[in-house]
């Protein structure tokens, strides 16, 4: 956690020293006038100008040396401590140039004129090397942990890719777990995030472009999506929402999220995110576009559909018979999730004759001694329960497990043995929770605000209110659209190729085209009658 | 935006006080009602008896169920009279602090004093309000409803319940209050319901249990040391609404018979070798067809009856692999449900002069033109039709024995 | 073009099945067996009979005004003036059997659902959610409607499967006792409301495929009809011609579900889904008012109009009867007359008569 967020609050230098010391007046943007800026020829003065840019940064370090042969041909390295492979640097630049160059040398004289030539070309073992003219460029080589290398009587700035920083390790997904299917999960850095779907699609088709978003925080974002499968017409949809964005920083994934939503005003996510490589990899190959963002493990991938809700990755690579029947179980958690709790309010308060007799009367003893009316009670042991799980997520790790017992038995047990809530009502607040869970979790989000609104609704107009809170939803539902495809698809309106991933997973061979409404540009996605059979006998 | 937000949350801060003033009722607001009663009281009233649940009794609320639920007394009985039911039930909301729940009804019994006045008054509300269910026991009581209502179940929370368990299961002619709607709609047949009585089984088994059943109400309303159960008796018999007469059990089956309701059931029959020794039999499935004929003056009916039926007890020894001792036993069989049929029939035809079997919507469906005519006068005519039954009885199972295991030595 | 989204055939078909049946089903039963008795289901298939020219005369006479609703082709078929006025009827109309309709489905859950509620707020209700839901226009309102409609066909189906233990086919008997005569009576108010698809009309020109309508609307009329037909045997066959004096007979037999005690008492759970269908229906009859008064008034766009018209909706859906029994009084003896003789049957056949004969005229001169 400490890395993470020292690495995504390093720029922020960059904004205070601009107010405080412009080198020449003009440079009061990160991003606008500095482009004319170009780096002289005299090191001392592009030193000056950089030690003044970086005012008061004390993580930028300046190493001055000279050239092994040619001593009079100063050099000198700026780069961002933390942020380079610091071994890199000494080993592979200041060695190499500093004591190894003199024996490497040929015949051939270094002068002033030739010494940057003969420094990238000769000296320097860096396998990726940049060469600008501008300040900014170098400003940002620095802040992005590039190691910068002038080289005194040219106005060319030598920019050493030895970005190497501290970083978290590819863990366990923490958010997504499966139980059959790859572990990993993506990690706080832009560039191994690519990596990974690199590795899962090695295909020149599988595009990965970058651009930078925020003023300050100059973060970057990579478009990933193949070509060939993706609908163009999504890619520079995604590609203009995103440049339509003009914001000082982007921290997370989130930012973006909302920024480019197709309703901004809805509850209900229309652009998914994950950590998971596989599930990424999977909405890429399905059509989608995927955005990555530097800083985060968190991906988005766009566009999302509701039924995606009940879909985990797992369903893929388990099969497909009990796929299909976690997916109906599932789809019978959304629901209750979403509705029991104001079911159960609008039955106790209105609808008393659904209730077998025996269980009306078991109900009635419960519900003797209670206090309140059932809809207070629902609402405050809801309410308790969003506080123990907020709980549950904020907390310490070690003091979590104390707080989880006493939460559960104060509420649990306490509760009902002293008559203020009916033990029905903890049965039903319970497996609200669980069924919650079940779903993938920025759905869930959705389910969980909403559950409120409806228990209002049961409590005012019994199961006429619930139903018609139901119907508000569901006709917002299909209102919706994530980047133009309909958010109810393949139910409303029905897709019937599509209903293959829905309530049930059909068997790979059978799911033989893509999802028709996102990629519509290549549907096909296997060859037909796939579907293994024995060797048939041959006729004689 | 913005001011569409206010707007709704206007609205809802508006209908916020509104809230709780209509249709909801809160579980601990309401007097649960299981059973119904009504009586027939001075001057042309009717007296109201209701059995209501009394949650705290039943445990809960404290955690951890009260195991011995039936130590406390679990319903209370209270009784109004009132010009109607309706009415009554008015008045007995200032006795009764909570508001009255019609919803889970199990039963309702009427009185024999109300039966024998005619039902139709005191039926009606059951069938109008929406708070009461089309699936209400109606059953017919010799006595006071509110006696039966006041007892208690050995097995069941309650008395209703245990009631609503026996309907449920088939014992006797069980009716629920939209068949008797239908019966009572139709001029093809006559209503019949089930008689409960109070009828004394062993001794209490708490402080609680004690009943005043009838024969024991003697000089002092005093509960006695015997603990009464509800049980089904017979059946009443109803000329259009009015209660004429009763059928015993045995008559009751012929009763199902005719009418083919006959789902489950048991016949005795005496062995056919040893006298004094008798053979029942289980009935699996029963099945009767009836057939009216009308030549322009008498109407007659051919009855088929079908059963099929495991002998499940044999007290005699005789070898049931032998197929002429079997045929004799089914011929037996038969013998035994014509004869119960016969005495159903002949209290109806000649004792109470009704049709309770419904033969005349047989007849309807016949004879629609004719229909027309004898509709008005159909029970007279039911009254004087001849009936010929056949009875075509099979025992398709003998348990798990054939013969005796005892008998081979 | 007001109206800028596109439905696709199956989501029409569906539109319309719910708009015929899904308040009628509450009472239909009712008032066939009133007139009918056990026959009531000879009635029901003769309004699905009677129905099918209905709907072929709605489908002919859009096809001869391509992409244009019935509001605006009749100032086409009979002149600007006689058309605005009989465009203005059919909006009378049209709001007249709305306002029927949200009264009877408030009417319905009062007494099924919540009687110690007043009408009003089920009424306001109703009529709200319909505007919420025509204002993001005719593909959502498909689209949401889509969602729903399997329930609404499942729980039909449950009822009528959960309730066979208590069904008793010879309660059918004896058939046709009274005569043609009770059964032709009995199939006018089913006629009627197999006659409302001529507010198909409305939407025909934004079929994603126009060409398809035909066969849409003869799926409706069928789907419609075999509804109905189960309805009225199923309720018919658990009570016998005494449904004539219920009145929700479908309710009644609901009620009477219980298999096992487990699967007991769910009619509110039913009731609830029906209501979904209610809705819908509303929603759809709101939506055509709505555009329809758009296009009669050549407004640019509809969705201003929604929540003024709602409101006159509320109003007379409170003062188009007094109670109950009015309501049902006007279903079973006025409404299908005047609907018949006007509306659905009378006014289309003169119409597509002149637009044949105007259409022979224009040939005849090229």
């Amino acid at each position: 956690m400490g890395i993470y967020f020292r690495k995504r609050k390093r720029p922020r230098p960059i904004g205070v020293s601009e107010k405080t010391s412009p080198p020449d007046g003009n440079h009061n943007s990160a991003d606008n006038t500095s482009e004319s800026l170009l780096l002289s020829t005299d090191i001392e003065e592009n030193l000056q100008y950089l030690q003044a840019i970086f005012e008061n940064c004390s993580d930028v370090v300046y190493r001055e040396f000279l050239l092994a042969q040619q001593e009079q041909i100063k050099l000198a390295l700026i780069y961002t401590d933390g942020l380079t492979d610091k071994s890199q640097v000494s080993e592979q630049i200041m060695r190499a140039l500093a004591l190894e160059m003199s024996m490497a040398t040929d015949s051939t004289e270094i002068t002033r004129a030739n010494a940057l030539h003969y420094v990238k070309m000769r000296g320097l073992c860096i396998h990726q090397i940049q060469e600008s003219q501008r300040l900014e460029d170098v400003v940002d080589a620095v802040l992005s942990g590039d190691t910068v290398l002038l080289v005194d009587g040219h106005a060319t700035a030598l920019i050493n890719g030895n970005r190497g920083w501290e970083s978290r390790s590819i863990e366990d997904s923490k958010t997504e777990i499966v139980v059959r299917g790859p572990r990993e999960s993506f990690v706080e850095t832009l560039r191994t995030n690519t990596s990974m779907l690199r590795r899962k699609i090695k295909n020149p088709n599988l595009k990965i472009e970058t651009l930078q978003l925020g003023q300050v925080t100059k973060t970057d974002i990579a478009v990933a999506y193949i070509k060939g499968i993706v609908n163009e017409g999504l890619v520079s949809e995604v590609k203009k929402r995103l440049g339509r964005i003009n914001i000082d920083g982007v921290l997370e994934s989130g930012y973006i999220e909302e920024l480019i939503k197709d309703n901004p005003m809805s509850v209900f996510p229309t652009i998914s995110h994950t950590d998971r490589p596989d599930r990424v990899a999977a909405n890429l190959l399905e059509g989608r576009v995927a955005i990555l963002v530097d800083g985060t493990p968190v991906a988005l991938t766009a566009p999302y559909l509701f039924i995606e809700a009940i879909q985990t990755p797992e369903d893929y690579y388990e099969q497909s018979f009990f796929a299909s029947g976690v997916r109906v179980l599932r789809i019978a958690s959304l629901f209750l999730a979403l509705t029991l709790p104001s079911l159960y309010v609008a039955i106790i308060s209105f609808h008393q004759e659904m209730l077998p007799t025996p269980l009306l009367l078991s109900i009635a003893a419960q519900r003797e001694a209670v206090p309140f009316p059932v809809f207070v009670e629902a609402f405050i042991m809801e309410v308790a329960f969003e506080i123990i799980r907020e709980t549950g997520i904020r907390l310490p790790r070690p003091v979590g497990q104390a707080v989880s017992i006493v939460a559960a038995l104060i509420i649990g047990e306490a509760a009902v043995q002293a008559g203020l809530v009916a033990g029905a009502t903890i049965i039903v607040v319970a497996l609200t929770a669980m069924a919650s869970f079940t779903v993938y979790y920025s759905g869930s989000i959705a389910l969980r605000l909403l559950r409120f609104p409806l228990m209002f609704l049961a409590a005012f107009l019994g199961l006429f209110g619930l139903i018609s809170g139901l119907i508000i939803m569901v006709v917002h539902l299909a209102s919706l659209r994530s980047f133009g495809v309909p958010y109810l698809a393949p139910v409303a309106p029905i897709i019937t190729e599509d209903l293959k991933d829905s309530a049930v997973r059909a068997p790979w061979w059978a799911m033989d085209k893509r999802p028709h409404l996102i990629g519509q540009n290549n549907p096909r996605r296997e060859a037909p009658g796939l579907k293994p059979h024995p060797p048939r006998e041959r006729k004689r | 935006m913005i001011k569409k937000i206010i707007c709704f949350l206007l609205i809802c801060a508006l209908v916020l006080p509104l809230e709780g003033c209509w249709s909801r009722r809160e579980l601990n607001e309401l007097a649960i009602v299981l059973a119904a009663g009504v009586d027939s009281a001075p001057n042309n009233k009717i007296l109201l008896t209701v059995q209501i649940a009394r949650p705290s009794a039943f445990g809960g609320g404290g955690g951890g169920q009260k195991m011995a639920a039936a130590q406390e007394n679990n319903v209370w009985v209270i009784s109004q009279t009132g010009e109607s039911v309706f009415d009554a039930q008015r008045y007995l909301e200032a006795k009764v602090s909570r508001e009255l729940y019609w919803g889970h009804t199990v039963i309702l019994v009427f009185g024999e004093q109300l039966a024998r006045n005619g039902i139709r008054k005191a039926i009606n509300y059951f069938s109008r309000s929406p708070n009461t269910r089309e699936t209400i026991w109606v059953l017919v009581t010799r006595g006071k409803a509110a006696d039966v209502l006041n007892s208690h179940s050995q097995l069941e929370t309650t008395s209703a319940q245990s009631i609503g368990n026996m309907a449920r299961a088939g014992v006797g002619v069980p009716v629920m209050l939209k068949d008797l709607s239908i019966m009572l709609a139709s001029k093809g047949t006559n209503p019949v319901l089930p008689r409960i009585e109070l009828t004394p089984s062993g001794k209490p088994q708490g402080p609680g249990m004690q009943e005043n059943i009838p024969e024991a109400r003697g000089s002092q309303q005093q509960a006695t040391l015997t603990h009464a159960e509800p049980t089904t008796t017979g059946t009443g018999v109803f000329k259009d609404d009015r209660l004429v007469g009763w059928l015993d059990m045995s008559e009751t089956r012929g009763l199902l018979w005719l009418k083919d309701k006959m789902e489950k059931g048991e016949i005795t029959i005496p062995s056919p070798r040893e006298s004094g020794k008798n053979i029942s039999i289980n009935i699996i499935r029963g099945n009767t067809s009836v057939e009216p004929f009308y030549d322009g003056q008498n109407v007659w009916f051919d009855v088929r009856m079908q059963m099929d039926g495991a002998l499940l007890e044999q007290q005699s020894t005789e070898d049931l692999t032998d197929p002429r001792i079997f045929a004799s036993i089914e011929k037996e069989l038969n013998r035994r449900i014509e004869e119960k049929a016969r005495s159903a029939l002949e209290k109806a035809q000649l004792t109470y002069e009704v049709d309770i079997f419904g033969f005349g919507e047989a007849f309807h469906r016949k004879y629609k033109k004719e229909w027309a005519v004898l509709k008005d006068r159909w029970n007279e005519v039911f009254a004087g039709a001849d009936v010929n039954i056949a009875v075509q009885a099979r025992i398709r199972r003998t348990g798990l024995t054939t013969n005796r295991i005892s008998k081979e030595r | 073009m007001l109206e800028k989204g596109k439905i696709g055939g199956r989501q029409a078909v569906y539109l319309n099945v719910t708009m015929i049946v899904a308040t009628a089903l509450l009472g239909a039963p009712a008032l066939m067996a009133a007139q009918a008795r056990q026959d009531a289901w000879l009635s029901s298939l003769l309004a699905t009979l009677l129905g099918i020219p209905l709907a072929l005369l709605t489908v002919k006479l859009s096809s001869l005004y391509p992409g244009k609703t019935l509001i605006e082709y009749l100032e086409e078929i009979i002149g600007r003036w006689p058309g605005k006025v009989l465009g203005l009827l059919y909006l009378f109309y049209f709001i007249h059997i709305t306002s029927i309709m949200i009264r009877e489905y408030g009417g319905f859950l009062v007494d099924a659902l919540m009687p110690q509620t007043p009408l009003i707020v089920f009424n306001i209700t109703v009529v709200a959610i319909s505007a919420y839901t025509i204002k993001l226009g005719l593909e959502v309102l498909a689209r949401a409607h889509q969602f729903f409609f399997p329930w609404i066909v499942f729980s039909l189906a449950l009822t009528f499967l959960l309730a066979t233990p208590q069904v008793d086919l010879t309660r059918l008997l004896p058939v046709f006792e009274s005569g043609a005569v009770p059964i032709l009576k009995g199939s006018l108010t089913p006629t009627a409301w197999h006659g409302e698809i001529i507010a198909f009309a409305m939407i025909i020109p934004f079929l994603a495929k126009p060409d398809q309508a035909r066969s849409i609307a003869l799926y409706s009329i069928g789907y419609v009809g075999v509804i109905f037909f189960f309805l009225v045997i199923g309720s018919l066959a658990t009570f016998g011609p005494g449904i004539a004096s219920m009145n929700y007979p479908v309710l009644n037999e609901i009620r009477l579900i219980s298999i096992t005690k487990i699967i007991d008492r769910m009619e509110p759970f039913i009731v609830a889904i029906w209501v979904t269908g209610g809705l819908m229906k509303v929603a759809f009859f709101y939506y055509v008012i709505v555009l329809g008064s758009a296009q009669w008034l050549k407004l640019r766009d509809y969705r201003p109009l929604a929540l003024p018209l709602g409101a006159i909706l509320v109003a007379l859906s409170i003062a188009v009867a007094e109670n109950t029994m009015q309501t049902f009084d006007f279903i079973a003896h006025v409404w299908p007359l005047y609907a018949l003789t006007a509306f659905e049957m009378g006014f289309p056949v003169v119409l597509l008569a002149i637009a044949l004969a105007r259409k022979k005229g224009e040939s005849a001169l090229d």
